[in-house]
């Protein structure tokens, strides 16, 4: 009911991957992994979770930090925290939309502790991270003690705060191609208030055009909040390829996305309303992200 | 703590003291309590009914509080109208929000005498309150009150924390600290009443109100606490800020399982005004009156008697009225604004501190160190307000010595006169006069001595830039420090200024039958609030909000400014999305910070306050209280901006998304 101390628990600090991975398959289902402890540090307050190993990734430096090719576009360690994000020139340059969704999450003091893989892991249906993630087409690496493998995104949540994960694996590492020449993107999030809220409803665009004309060649729209994990609204996105980026088609969009949405009433909105700001926020984004190409 | 059942969510049944927080949430995990399910009575609409099941086990009616008064001839006030609305109004649970969270400190001495240290607003409230539970004479506690980390109204009365605290120190003999977490605070404790009202207005054709009836019914939870003050104020403030000659009020205090209800800034006239200033706006529209004009038509003016008996001395509120639309542009709004733009009015006024029933005294104490400097000892309450800087302040201008001399004491039991609490605009007024008095009375005693060294009257010095001196004449004079030096070394005289204050020409008012003129200094305010609605989503953007605001002379305008604005922003929580939720069962829904939303900064305006200086025959320096009339305008102002903006009259608080584009959708249809 009420918040209480933490639990007991053994606190284990690895300095490798792979360290992290040996402590996972030692002590297996009583075992957790944790980053920032902004969610996890909270729901075992909340006696939620129980875990009685606590394995800290904060040690393993080869999981931080952001490094940008110019080829093979950027690679975003699982660690590194939401501020680091949001004070990075080259995300805030050439994937806005990913900045976009970090200016806009929590509050600084937890920006700086948060992490993008925490915030993915989690897989909460509003995390914010994921919609950007999705509509640029990123993807991440996960880790397991028979090796590792990719996942896009886009098919990285399973339901309510349930992951492709399996057992002991950890999430290492966020791939996001380059972007290509005439595109760009936007992530808006509606809030009850201007800052540190959950989104209520959450919508990330990414559009590309064609060289002369601003025809969408490519488009990608992902939602947050309205469905039990961030899905993307494909037949929003079949509404915009191939035609002239405008209001109207925007707003044809927007109202085929508020189709695709699943949301439920809570007590932050109804699931109306949710439908409906899909609508309305997914021809916003479309719109704004046509703006930030040309 | 309950004696034969639980009355709402979270309510405290057991409390345990351990060596260390661990050991003391294990022990309470072991401890294991059966709940039958009572049925429970939620809104006031369920507690009125004939077959509500009692939610107060000691009382008969879920109805403890009635009051009802008539002033004025309403009946003909109606009929000389020439047009009459009305209209109903309600507004929903909020809890108050605080940097810190319930806290105390109990230790009982070998003689058995408890000492108690608390985050509390009013420790004489608390004080006498905790005697009477524990039933000890009043000199077995010492209540020490520290630097309290905000308040707003809802550390007025002793909690179940408390309580246990001293009940398990006496027990063990050891001290014992309770502190809450804020997912307790938020479930359990203090809210603001819900509100159901009806009003009726009726106007002359040029705007000027002939009468008003009222009616309103407030659900407390499961306490009367202050309800029944609460009561008479949403009644009593409907009398002013504007001149309404005749008034009928019905008034009800309901109980309920939800948390209980104290007051929250503002108190029930946050809700009277918003009720008020609403239909304000929708009469002046009926009557295609401008909405500065109805306000300036009927603004209370100096030296004003309301129909309930309330006496207004000065009124700056014309003028703050002209400030309020000058700095908002209103005039100029008419001409043309942009898409979803709109302006909002509400002008207010709160009392300088109510007389209650009881000790309703304030007093301060002045201690001359032998160094020059003064240690002031005052009964109210620092809560983040300002009060010991504006007393310090005082106690320096009557003195003639520098602000950093003055050193604030500590709020004790022990030392100095407990004050009857930190509320309604009351601290600076009234512990404001017994500062002054106080300074006076050390500055009469340091005169008697300087007047011996300079061989003068006592009565022709003056006390300026740490020097004593005759009148006009700086050079025949001595250093502060040399009399009190005088003082102590040569007579051996510690000095202690001593001052009091209460205002004993005013009624205690009946709060059933409200007659009566409750408080000195009545300040107002006018608020003029720009702000923006997002047709799409129903979002509510603040743009700017500019205050006209009468607190006499201000002593510390900065201190002042912070108040008139944090007042505002904090009612635009309750006007925009605070809300308290339970669900059928009573079980609280949203009480964490991630689920209950307060406003940031993000979320307040721009902020314009203009003080309009008036001059208060009572008031210290002709100050007047200040800082909860914004609060009491603040949520009508955005109401009405809102219609003002996109046509649409939400009086259903919180102005919500939904709320704005279901009306919105239904302006349409129609």
């Amino acid at each position: 009911m009420f918040i209480k101390r933490l639990p007991k628990f053994e606190y284990h600090v690895p300095i490798s991957v792979s360290d992290a991975l040996d402590l996972l398959a030692k002590h297996d289902r009583k075992a957790m992994v944790f980053a920032g402890g902004t969610d996890i540090l909270v729901s075992m307050k909340k006696r939620e979770i129980l875990p009685e190993h606590l394995i800290n990734l904060k040690g393993i430096v080869e999981l931080k930090g952001i490094h940008y090719d110019e080829k093979e576009g950027i690679k975003i360690g699982a660690l590194t925290t939401l501020g680091e994000i949001e004070h990075s020139e080259i995300v805030k340059d050439k994937f806005c939309v990913l900045w976009d969704a970090v200016n806009v999450m929590a509050s600084p003091q937890i920006r700086s502790l948060a992490t993008i893989g925490g915030n993915l892991c989690g897989a909460v249906p509003s995390a914010d991270t994921a919609p950007p993630l999705i509509a640029i087409g990123a993807s991440v690496k996960i880790v397991g003690i028979h090796g590792e493998r990719s996942v896009l995104v886009e098919n990285f949540f399973k339901g309510p705060k349930e992951s492709a994960l399996q057992r002991n694996e950890i999430l290492t590492q966020i791939l996001i191609p380059n972007p290509l020449p005439r595109s760009s993107g936007t992530y808006l999030k509606l809030m009850r208030r201007n800052a540190m809220d959950l989104a209520l409803v959450g919508v990330a665009a990414n559009i590309r055009l064609d060289l002369k004309r601003n025809v969408c060649t490519e488009a990608r729209i992902a939602l947050g909040a309205v469905a039990p994990t961030p899905i993307r609204a494909m037949q929003a996105e079949q509404v915009l390829v191939n035609k002239e980026i405008g209001e109207a088609l925007a707003e044809e969009a927007g109202k085929t996305a508020a189709t695709v949405c699943r949301p439920i009433s809570d007590i932050r909105c109804s699931l109306e309303y949710r439908c409906s700001m899909v609508e309305v926020l997914t021809k916003r984004a479309v719109m704004d992200a046509y703006e930030r190409i040309s | 703590m309950p004696i034969t059942k639980v009355h709402h969510f979270g309510e405290g049944v057991a409390a345990v003291a351990a060596v260390d927080e661990d050991t003391a949430e294990e022990a309470l995990d072991l401890i294991k309590v059966d709940y039958e399910e009572l049925p429970v009575v939620l809104t006031a609409e369920e507690a009125l009914k004939p077959d509500s099941p009692p939610v107060n086990e000691f009382m008969k009616s879920n109805i403890p509080y009635f009051s009802d008064f008539n002033f004025g001839d309403v009946e003909k006030g109606f009929k000389e109208a020439d047009h009459i609305r009305e209209e109903k109004f309600s507004s929903q649970r909020v809890t108050v929000g605080f940097i810190e969270p319930h806290a105390c400190l109990a230790e009982v001495d070998p003689t058995g005498r408890v000492l108690l240290q608390g985050s509390k607003q009013s420790p004489y409230i608390t004080w006498r309150h905790m005697c009477r539970a524990l039933d000890i004479p009043l000199f077995r506690m010492r209540i020490v009150n520290p630097f309290v980390g905000g308040a707003f109204s809802g550390k007025h009365d002793p909690f179940d924390v408390d309580f246990a605290a001293v009940k398990l120190a006496q027990v063990t003999g050891r001290p014992v600290k309770i502190v809450l977490n804020y997912d307790e605070v938020l479930a359990a404790y203090r809210q603001r009443n819900a509100m159901d009202a009806r009003l009726r207005l009726g106007v002359k054709k040029n705007g000027v109100i002939t009468a008003l009836r009222a009616e309103c019914i407030l659900e407390g939870g499961p306490i009367c606490g202050i309800g029944p003050f609460n009561i008479y104020y949403f009644g009593a403030f409907l009398n002013i800020p504007y001149k309404i000659p005749a008034i009928e009020y019905h008034g009800k205090l309901v109980y309920s399982n939800r948390a209980p209800c104290g007051t929250v800034r503002g108190q029930e006239i946050t809700l009277a005004q918003f009720a008020l200033d609403s239909l304000l706006h929708m009469v002046a529209e009926d009557l295609g009156i401008d909405q500065v004009d109805i306000r300036a038509i009927n603004a209370v003016t100096d030296n004003w008697r309301t129909a309930n008996g309330m006496i207004v001395d000065v009124s700056g509120l014309p003028e703050c009225i002209k400030k309020s639309s000058d700095k908002i542009k209103w005039k100029e709004s008419r001409k043309g604004r942009p898409p979803g733009r709109g302006i909002g009015f509400s002008c207010a006024s709160h009392p300088s501190g109510p007389r209650l029933g009881g000790h309703f005294g304030s007093s301060v104490i002045l201690k001359l160190v032998e160094d020059g400097k003064v240690v002031l000892t005052h009964g109210g309450t620092e809560i983040g307000q300002g009060a010991n800087t504006v007393f310090c302040q005082m106690a320096a201008e009557v003195l003639g010595l520098p602000f950093e001399d003055i050193i604030q004491g500590v709020s004790d039991s022990d030392t100095a006169i407990l004050d009857s609490g930190m509320f309604g605009d009351r601290c600076t007024y009234w512990d404001g006069n017994a500062t002054i008095q106080a300074a006076t009375d050390l500055k009469r005693q340091l005169a008697e001595i300087a007047a011996k060294e300079l061989q003068a009257n006592p009565e022709e010095l003056e006390f300026k830039d740490k020097r004593i001196f005759l009148k006009g004449k700086p050079e025949k004079g001595i250093d502060f420090l040399l009399a009190v030096r005088r003082a102590y070394y040569e007579r051996g005289t510690p000095l202690y200024g001593r001052g009091y204050w209460a205002a004993t020409d005013i009624d205690i008012v009946d709060w059933k039958t409200g007659k009566g003129n409750l408080a000195h200094g009545l300040d107002f305010i006018a608020t003029a609030i720009d702000l923006h609605v997002d047709k799409e989503t129903g979002k509510v953007t603040l743009v700017k909000a500019a205050h006209g605001d009468d607190a006499g002379q201000p002593i510390n305008p900065l201190l002042l400014e912070g108040q008139v604005t944090g007042g505002s922003t904090h009612l635009a929580g309750q006007a925009l999305f605070e809300e308290s939720l339970y669900d059928e069962k009573g079980v609280a829904l949203n009480y964490t910070w991630r689920d209950y939303k307060q406003p940031t900064s993000m979320d307040a305006p721009e902020y314009v306050v203009e003080h309009v200086h008036t001059h208060d025959p009572y008031g210290p320096f002709g100050a007047k209280g200040a800082g909860e009339a914004s609060s009491c305008s603040t949520m009508a102002a955005i109401a009405n901006g809102v219609y003002d903006a996109v046509g649409v009259r939400i009086k259903e608080l919180p102005i919500t998304p939904e709320k704005i584009l279901k009306a919105l959708k239904e302006k349409e249809a129609r």
